[in-house]
């Protein structure tokens, strides 16, 4: 069965009206035959995973056909809103859902800024996306209306250009009334770390979005409509000023994000002996990356729609280093460790010069400098030469060096076409089996963060088991670092549904914490809360299930507990777990690079420390247990058949056995 | 005796400030005791999830009240958080 036929099947399906107050249509776009058609999200597909990611999972497991490959037109691109997207303080996001082909697992990305709630304004919560475009092609949506544009004289723009280009052309103003989502020419051009731009630095980055909308011969969604006010259950501004107070009133947000923003991780990483350094070689770097020595390039805060908070740092470098690249947003922590310690780059304003280029490339700052750390070190070992770079020197360190190869990679020019291949530069030929070794990623993906979790064990097993692959933004249990939260063990308790060791080093019951993180996050990102906001990611006190909860019955109606809620994030751990194992994922899958069982931590309070297989594998197995999965990691089989009842799809094929 | 406690620019009202505990004091947990009596309130700020405490650059994760401290040693209070 074909793409087509596997929609019109889905949407015949498919209410052709709101279920309940707010609810946006979902819109298929074929991009082939330049047609579309819109239906509505079942009420019992959003009662078991609710929206956004959840919901983009199950079009997702509707529709992929895994006998072809990531990049096939037949595979969907999905982007999805969450219920609470555009309409709640600091819920201004949505996700991005495909086949990824960096990783060859799900693909699953989230980005803010302001088309998640933008889109919502147009009519419409999730778009689906397929077949190939005759030509590039601009997606338009204006005021609900939706047309095929000709998109061939935006080949070839970066992010910048692209920007400009489109305001001037369609007439709009950013933020008021125009958003967009856009490739540039890493996504043209099928780099496997190129992400879909949604804003001057907002990007759905990681498993190679970019170049799998790209594949589709689609180069922007542009929305173009007033704001507006969507039609809701009941009055809901009340509990949203509940909801600002809390996150304004919050230290994490009143004290470090609204002023700084996340670069203050930077420091407390450093002294733990937990930054990753020249590809995980080494653990901590230079005390000249602080946050506080990016003051002075930091003009000002930026934010996502009506979000409070304004957490994204600008940049100006024009006195430093003037140029097409001297102002931009950023740079988050991710891109700062990836672009300094990862790379062996001490100087503030390589970084942010780095991180502004990555930006206009739109590339995800996390893979490129994975792939690029990865390609350093097989240079310093001997394993590639210059004869597999063409003559290029790969020295730690060499910014300008680094600058040089992120323009190559947009392009795929010369050593770029090998780095633009990212975590597969193995597999495609370009190293040999020897460089998996040294190698820092899960399920193919390079790591999210360059937090190096050889000595927090719950970080390591979230890195482990996150279904994108390496990322802790799908259940990191930052409060692991905090000991106020350690040294109180009935809060502790509380806070993750049974005890949960002090000490960070120890295995003890750390399931249990990813596991609370896990659903938490899930569930936010299905309601389209940022991360940061989300409670226990950066505090205690944020808002959580039961301020979701609340809103969600003010917004549409819907009647959850926070436990159902709970509930519905553990169900869209399921299905991406059924999609994954659909894609060949396995228990042997949910693990960390070598590095981290082979190479004890060279340096901090906690130098020596490293993972333990055995013990590895022992709480691995703790947590398939908590989480209702199989030996194999995917669900048992009354957990399947509440997940296949509940959202009306066929019961999965071949899972493994059920022994834990 | 003398520690020295170092306070980031983002605590309020000891933004960027260093304090002397003169105090004879054991561990950590004492040395906060010290720190109320030389800034009132200052305790209450401290008990956050935002911030760690670090002695001589040893970022501390847990068991912190009962961690010695000795005369001479530089403590500072480290914003703590997760980015993406």
């Amino acid at each position: 069965m074909g793409i087509r036929e596997r929609v019109a099947t889905l949407v015949a399906e498919m209410p052709r009206v709101p279920e309940f107050p707010s609810q946006g249509a979902t819109l298929f776009v074929d991009l082939q035959r330049r047609e579309t058609q819109t239906a509505y999200t079942p009420l019992p597909v959003t009662r078991t995973v609710l929206a956004s990611r959840g919901a983009n999972m199950y079009y997702l497991y509707r529709l992929l056909d895994e006998t072809l490959a990531p990049l096939h037109p037949d595979i969907p691109l999905i982007f999805g809103s969450g219920l609470l997207t555009g309409l709640v303080p600091s819920a201004a996001r949505g996700n991005c859902t495909s086949w990824s082909p960096e990783s060859g697992v799900l693909l699953d990305a989230n980005a803010g800024d302001y088309f998640p709630s933008f889109v919502r304004m147009n009519g419409f919560d999730h778009i689906v996306l397929y077949g190939k475009a005759p030509a590039w092609t601009v997606l338009m949506i204006r005021d609900g209306v939706v047309s095929f544009e000709d998109g061939a004289q935006y080949a070839g723009m970066d992010n910048i250009e692209l920007r400009d280009t489109i305001a001037r052309d369609v007439g709009g103003t950013w933020k008021r009334n125009l958003a967009m989502v856009n490739i540039t020419r890493a996504g043209e051009n099928g780099v496997l770390t190129a992400g879909i731009m949604a804003g001057p630095k907002a990007i759905y980055a990681r498993g190679a979005p970019g170049a799998k909308m790209g594949s589709l011969g689609l180069k922007a969604i542009v929305t173009i409509a007033p704001t507006r006010e969507l039609p809701t259950a009941q009055s809901y501004k009340p509990y949203n000023r509940v909801i600002a107070q809390k996150l304004l009133e919050t230290s994490v947000v009143k004290n470090a994000l609204s002023k700084t923003g996340t670069p203050f991780l930077y420091k407390p990483s450093r002294l733990l002996g937990a930054m990753g350094t020249k590809n995980n070689q080494e653990t901590t770097w230079t005390d000249a990356l602080d946050a506080e020595h990016f003051d002075p390039f930091r003009p000002g805060m930026e934010g996502c729609f009506r979000c409070p908070v304004n957490c994204r740092p600008l940049n100006d470098l024009h006195k430093a280093v003037p140029g097409k690249y001297d102002k931009g947003d950023g740079p988050e922590y991710v891109t700062l460790g990836k672009f300094g310690p990862n790379l062996g780059i001490d100087s503030v304003e390589s970084v942010i010069r780095l991180n502004n280029i990555c930006n206009d490339l739109g590339l995800d700052t996390a893979s490129t400098g994975s792939a690029i750390g990865w390609a350093f070190e097989l240079f310093q070992r001997g394993i590639i030469t210059e004869q597999h770079t063409g003559g290029l020197a790969l020295q730690w360190g060499d910014a300008g060096m680094v600058e040089k190869l992120l323009f190559m990679m947009a392009a795929r020019a010369g050593f770029g076409n090998v780095l633009a291949d990212s975590t597969r530069a193995v597999e495609n030929g370009h190293y040999p089996a020897e460089a998996l070794k040294y190698r820092i990623a899960v399920k193919n993906l390079g790591q999210s963060d360059p937090h190096d979790a050889r000595i927090l064990k719950a970080f390591a097993l979230g890195l482990a088991v996150a279904t994108r692959g390496m990322d802790h933004l799908r259940n990191r249990v930052t409060l692991e670092i905090n000991a106020r939260i350690n040294d109180n063990p009935e809060f502790k308790r509380e806070l993750y549904g049974g005890p949960v060791s002090a000490e960070p080093t120890s295995y003890v019951d750390k399931e249990r914490a990813v596991r609370a993180c896990e659903d938490i996050y899930a569930v936010g990102d299905a309601v389209g809360m940022c991360r940061f906001t989300t409670k226990l990611f950066n505090s205690p006190s944020l808002p959580g299930l039961e301020e979701f909860r609340e809103q969600l019955e003010n917004v549409t109606g819907l009647q959850f507990t926070a436990a159902e809620l709970e509930r519905c994030g553990l169900n869209i751990m399921g299905v991406e777990r059924l999609i994954n194992h659909r894609l060949g994922v396995r228990r042997k899958d949910d693990t960390l690079p070598d590095r981290w069982f082979d190479e004890p931590n060279p340096s901090g309070p906690y130098k020596g420390e490293k993972i333990d297989r055995r013990e590895f594998d022992a709480m691995l197995t703790r947590f398939y247990e908590i989480s209702r999965l199989t030996s194999e990691g995917v669900p048992d089989d009354k957990f399947a058949r509440e997940l296949t009842s509940a959202l009306g799809i066929d019961e999965p094929k071949g899972l493994s056995p059920q022994v834990v | 005796m003398a520690i020295t406690v170092n306070f980031p620019a983002v605590l309020h009202p000891v933004a960027g400030e260093s304090i002397v505990v003169r105090e004879s004091v054991a561990t950590v947990g004492q040395l906060l005791q010290a720190l109320e009596r030389l800034k009132p309130g200052i305790y209450k700020e401290l008990d956050d999830p935002l911030y760690n405490i670090a002695v001589n650059d040893e970022i501390l994760l847990h068991a912190v009240d009962s961690r010695e401290v000795h005369d001479g040693d530089v403590v500072e209070i480290i914003p703590s958080m997760a980015g993406g």
